[in-house]
């Protein structure tokens, strides 16, 4: 089964996938876990001006027979959400790595920067959990 | 009695299938140890024999005429069409559908059952039932505290005290605290760290509390507070103002009044209601209408399954599976063969009737009702000597009303009367007599 | 053909068939209760009698039940429900009678001796009959569990459950406050001892939620060292009586080590599944236990009846009033129905039933644990060509007028198919659901799309879940 990656993005072991910019860091899922979902169909997102640590859950994705958390890659301050996927949650199934972004955050540790995985590394574990 | 369909030989023909000559070798995985064929159990019966044995236990339950007992379970007549509709083996004998394409009978009846409680309640979602009253009431506390995020609730004396009893325990699991108040006090009790106010109106003592005034009150005292209601007859809701109209955020109710026989207590039915912003928070099932994939009919199925525990684990809100389905077909039943009118006639009935008893008891020498506001179908009484009053009442082949201090040990000579449409009468003066006996023995 | 919603046939038209004749003054409620308190309208239908009962029996055309057809749902023990129960759940002294009433000696005598039934059943000291479903049930045994470790070793707050257990276990425990280790099955679907043991260790767990058979349908052959394990670590083991029917009659929870256990009476003692309810999960203990039952404790022990209000070391009510009464009647009505003769062939004779199918089916289909199975056995769409999904076949079982078999669970097996046809099934009827299976194999092989878009010959094809779940029409 082929899955969509992007060689720009970072990524975790549960599947959220990670764009590192200047002022803000936008999070998502990637490909491979919107797949594993199936159609989804509704999003429960954080506030904004929440603050959570790396590791907890900021968001819930479900989908008609699983649920899925978002967890905070990172540690930082939710500033922005994607108010969008609201009404249309199918946005994540269409374009997980576009439109379908889920929280924009401040991330408040750098450090925790070295913990994602790469583009290859990502790849890596999603063929390993494929067989 | 036997319900297996296989004879010997058909037996053999499987046995010889698997390879096996004794069906035992089918338990090897047992530890010996385990393997225990000693039961002492009674000899099998046959459907005679068991008729005549349970008949004959049921018979030393006393059955009255006609009941003046109320208390969270209630007597009010079953229409035919209830029990020829819940007898129908397609439905009783059906699993949860989770199949939809062959459950669409069962879905339909559900989808119209969570429309006419929606209806009557004027709330804006129900789902397709809890266990009962007291378990929904339970359950709207914890739901209350996953949607504030808040861990305490406060209880406004006046609910049923099995109900507070209930909730407490479901509390006391999840580490939500309980504080029980008065409703004078809300001023006082009422902070920041409030998940939600319960309340029951009509209350256990009978009071109709004035609920548009109690939610005005809370919002005002703290405007992100949940405001629960609970209800033990909601047969009222042929006239009452209901809680969609009153601003409550979830309602719950006993459903046993809507078509389901007294039977003891037990099954009864979880209505269990809320605002729709509510909705991704409810516990239990949830039947939806949609299209069909490949064509153009409209159907049913249960929908927001990724709320429930079977996908969500320990993630759930609730543990709930199997709820009461049953229950609530009754209800459903019940309510379209009552119909608005009926359902109007039947409430009406039951506030004159229980009024004309209040009438004729207060002007009994050392009688008093204790109720201070309007009732519905119950209300206190002070006896002179309440211990002789319900003898007399078994007596005359009456169902006597509940000593209060069965639950409240202080209320001496306190009884709660319920009277229901059902209450003919002749049966209304027969009670009206004995109140009269009882105060001229005891007051002279 | 679906029918219409009966809020079409409503009538503008008074309906009181139902409401005896007002035989006092007729008072204005305007007078006896304040106009503010009262409803402005009231928007349910007056349907006429006729329409009714057509919906009704129309609706119930388009329902599959028991005694329509088997069940093959695995986990739920879909058996036949006997005839004489709903005579018994009818009699008007038990279905007219008060909880609060005196007069109750007869209601209370059923709760008692199906008590003392279930313990020599299941071999447990005490049971409590209120709990109104198995998940209930479930609540209401860890709660036990709860209280008797915040009395004796409050440091255990953490349950074990295997990752074959059922939804309701994990999502009893967090409702009783605990916190949840999961273990991994073994390649056998077997409990692992030595990754058990090293959980016990860590001294804060309370114990473990089994259900045996699991829902592998698989008897764990090392249940007794498990329950060693746990209670040499102080900890408690609780049994998931889910899967009691396959060892009915064969070998008892208690003898296995366990300490709690819930029963389901609407799966193995045969009361109708009611379309989702009203179940009923008695819940049993041994001895050190019993004084933390739910009140009221109305239970018995060998020597005899005891009835407590209040219990200083009970956990409290969990529900108002006896439990769910019409329902304990109905399974005290079947196990005096069976008698020991009876009770003891279904064990055996379900296990029969399910490693007949199983032999047969995996001719065609995978059967990830090939073995002896006892009352159910999974098998997995895993080889099934052309892109055919569980679901599919599902669906396409419908078509040939039986109702699948439980799908996508349990989660540990790949597009599970659970199937369990309980001991009330004839070979006959066996064999029918065999060679259909077969058939359908043969269609997934060369005709895929007759799978990809059943049901066809039921009453509506497939519906679109994922609309019904994003845009959900709860009423009309």
């Amino acid at each position: 089964m082929e899955y969509e990656l992007r060689d720009d993005l970072k990524y975790t072991s549960t599947h959220e996938w990670v764009k590192i910019e200047e002022t803000l860091t936008t999070i998502g899922i990637s490909d491979y876990a919107q797949h594993q979902l199936g159609d989804i169909v509704f999003v429960e997102l954080p506030d904004t001006g929440l603050v959570l640590e790396k590791g907890s859950n900021a968001a819930e994705i479900e989908s008609v027979k699983a649920v899925g958390d978002l967890i905070m890659p990172l540690s930082g301050e939710i500033v922005e959400v994607n108010q969008n996927l609201i009404d249309s949650p199918e946005i994540i199934n269409t374009s997980p790595y576009g439109e379908g972004w889920i929280i924009k955050v401040k991330i408040s540790h750098t450090d925790e920067l070295n913990d994602l995985l790469s583009y290859n590394d990502y790849k890596i574990l999603i063929e390993s959990e494929e067989k | 009695m036997d319900f297996i369909p296989h004879d010997d030989d058909t037996i053999a023909d499987m046995l010889k299938d698997l390879g096996i000559n004794d069906i035992l070798d089918l338990f090897k995985d047992i530890p010996k140890k385990l393997l225990n064929t000693e039961f002492d159990l009674p000899e099998a019966m046959s459907e005679p024999n068991l008729l005549k044995k349970i008949s004959d236990i049921s018979k030393k339950n006393k059955l009255y005429s006609s009941s003046f007992l109320g208390a969270g379970c209630y007597y009010h007549y079953i229409p035919s069409t209830v029990d020829f509709v819940i007898s129908r083996s397609e439905f009783y004998t059906s699993y949860t559908p989770y199949q939809a394409e062959a459950s669409q009978g069962y879905l339909q009846a559900m989808y119209e059952y969570q429309t006419i409680i929606s209806r009557l309640t004027q709330m804006d979602i129900s789902n397709a039932s809890m266990y009962d009253g007291s378990t929904a009431l339970a359950e709207a506390a914890i739901m209350s505290t996953i949607i504030t995020n808040k861990s305490t609730i406060l209880l406004i004396e006046g609910i049923h005290p099995e109900y507070i009893d209930v909730v407490k325990t479901y509390c006391w699991g999840q580490g939500i605290n309980v504080k029980i108040i008065k409703e004078e006090d809300l001023y006082n009790e009422i902070n920041e760290d409030i998940s939600s106010v319960l309340i029951q109106s009509p209350n256990f003592f009978g009071d109709i509390i004035d609920m548009s005034l109690f939610s005005r009150k809370v919002r005002n005292l703290n405007p992100k507070c949940l405001i629960v209601q609970v209800m033990t007859d909601p047969s009222c809701l042929g006239i009452l103002n209901p809680p969609g109209a009153t601003d409550v955020d979830i309602f719950v109710a006993e459903g046993q009044s809507f078509g389901i026989s007294p039977n003891f207590g037990g099954p009864g039915l979880g209505i269990f209601t809320a605002k729709e912003k509510f909705l991704r928070k409810m516990p239990g099932r949830l039947v939806g209408k949609t299209k069909e994939l490949f064509g153009e009919q409209e159907g049913f199925l249960l929908t927001l399954q990724a709320r429930e525990q079977h996908i969500r684990r320990e993630k759930a809100s609730s543990n709930i599976c199997t709820n009461q389905a049953l229950c609530a077909l009754s209800a459903l039943v019940y309510l379209l063969s009552v119909g608005k009118t009926g359902l109007k006639e039947i409430a009406t009935q039951n506030v004159q009737k229980s009024d004309y008893l209040k009438k004729a008891l207060v002007k009994i020498k050392g009688f008093k009702i204790l109720n201070q506001r309007p009732t519905y179908n119950e209300f206190m009484i002070e006896v002179p000597n309440l211990k002789n009053l319900l003898i007399e009442c078994k007596k005359n082949d009456l169902l006597p009303p509940l000593d209060i201090s069965h639950y409240f040990p202080n209320m001496v000579n306190t009884a709660l009367v319920c009277v229901t449409e059902s209450n003919s009468r002749e049966s209304l003066e027969k009670f009206i007599n004995i109140a009269k006996i009882v105060s001229e023995v005891t007051t002279g | 053909m679906i029918q219409n919603l009966i809020f079409t046939k409503e009538v503008n038209k008074s309906n009181t068939n139902f409401i005896p004749k007002l035989d006092i003054e007729n008072i204005d409620l305007k007078e006896i209760i304040p106009e503010k308190l009262l409803r402005k309208d009231l928007v349910i239908p007056n349907v006429p009698e006729v329409e009714i009962v057509r919906h009704f029996v129309q609706l119930s055309n388009n329902n599959y039940g028991v005694d329509t057809g088997m069940y093959p749902l695995g986990s739920c023990t879909m058996k036949y429900n006997p005839k004489i129960n709903e005579v018994v759940a009818r009699l008007p002294h038990f279905s007219n009678i008060h909880p609060l009433q005196d007069e109750n000696q007869g209601a209370l005598e059923i709760i008692v001796e199906l008590s003392t039934l279930l313990c020599e059943i299941t071999g447990m000291d005490g049971f409590t009959l209120q709990p109104a479903a198995g998940a209930h049930g479930e609540l209401t045994g860890l709660l036990l569990m709860k209280k008797y470790f915040e009395k004796y070793d409050p440091m255990k707050n953490k349950i074990i459950i295997p990752d074959s257990a059922h939804g309701t276990n994990p999502a009893s425990a967090k409702m009783a406050g605990f916190s949840i280790i999961e273990l991994q099955s073994n390649e056998s679907g077997e409990v692992p001892l030595d990754q058990l043991e090293f959980a016990m260790k860590q001294g804060d767990v309370a114990g473990i939620m089994l259900t045996n058979p699991n829902t592998l349908g698989l008897f764990d052959r090392n249940i007794l060292e498990i329950t060693n394990i746990i209670h040499t670590y102080g900890g408690l083991c609780y049994y998931d009586g889910a899967n009691l029917n396959p060892i009915l009659g064969i070998s008892r929870p208690r003898d296995m080590g366990f300490d709690i256990i819930h029963l389901n009476l609407h799966k193995t003692f045969s009361t109708p599944h009611g379309g989702g309810g009203p179940g009923s999960g008695p819940v049993g203990v041994i001895e050190k236990l019993i004084p933390f039952l739910p009140e009221p404790c109305l239970f018995t022990k060998k020597e005899g009846i005891i009835c407590k209000e209040k219990n200083s070391d009970s956990i409290g009510r969990i529900k108002a009033f006896w439990g769910n009464f019409g329902v304990i009647l109905r399974a005290y009505a079947y196990i005096l129905a069976l008698g020991e003769r009876g009770l003891r062939n279904i064990g055996k004779v379900s296990v029969l039933n399910a490693n007949y199918m199983r032999i047969k089916l995996r001719e065609k289909y995978f059967l990830p644990y090939d073995r002896i199975c006892q009352h159910e056995f999974v098998l997995s769409d895993k080889g099934i060509p052309n892109g055919v999904t569980t679901e599919d076949l599902a669906k396409r079982i419908l078509d040939y007028g039986f109702y699948a078999p439980t799908i996508y669970f349990p989660l540990i097996v790949n597009g599970a198919l659970m199937i369990e046809p309980t001991e009330t099934e004839s070979k006959s009827n066996l064999d029918k659901f065999i060679q259909i299976m077969f058939k359908i194999h043969d269609e997934a092989q060369n005709y895929p799309e007759l799978l990809k878009s059943a049901p066809k010959n039921t009453p509506i094809g497939r519906l679109d879940a994922v609309t019904a779940a994003r845009k959900p029409i709860l009423k009309e």
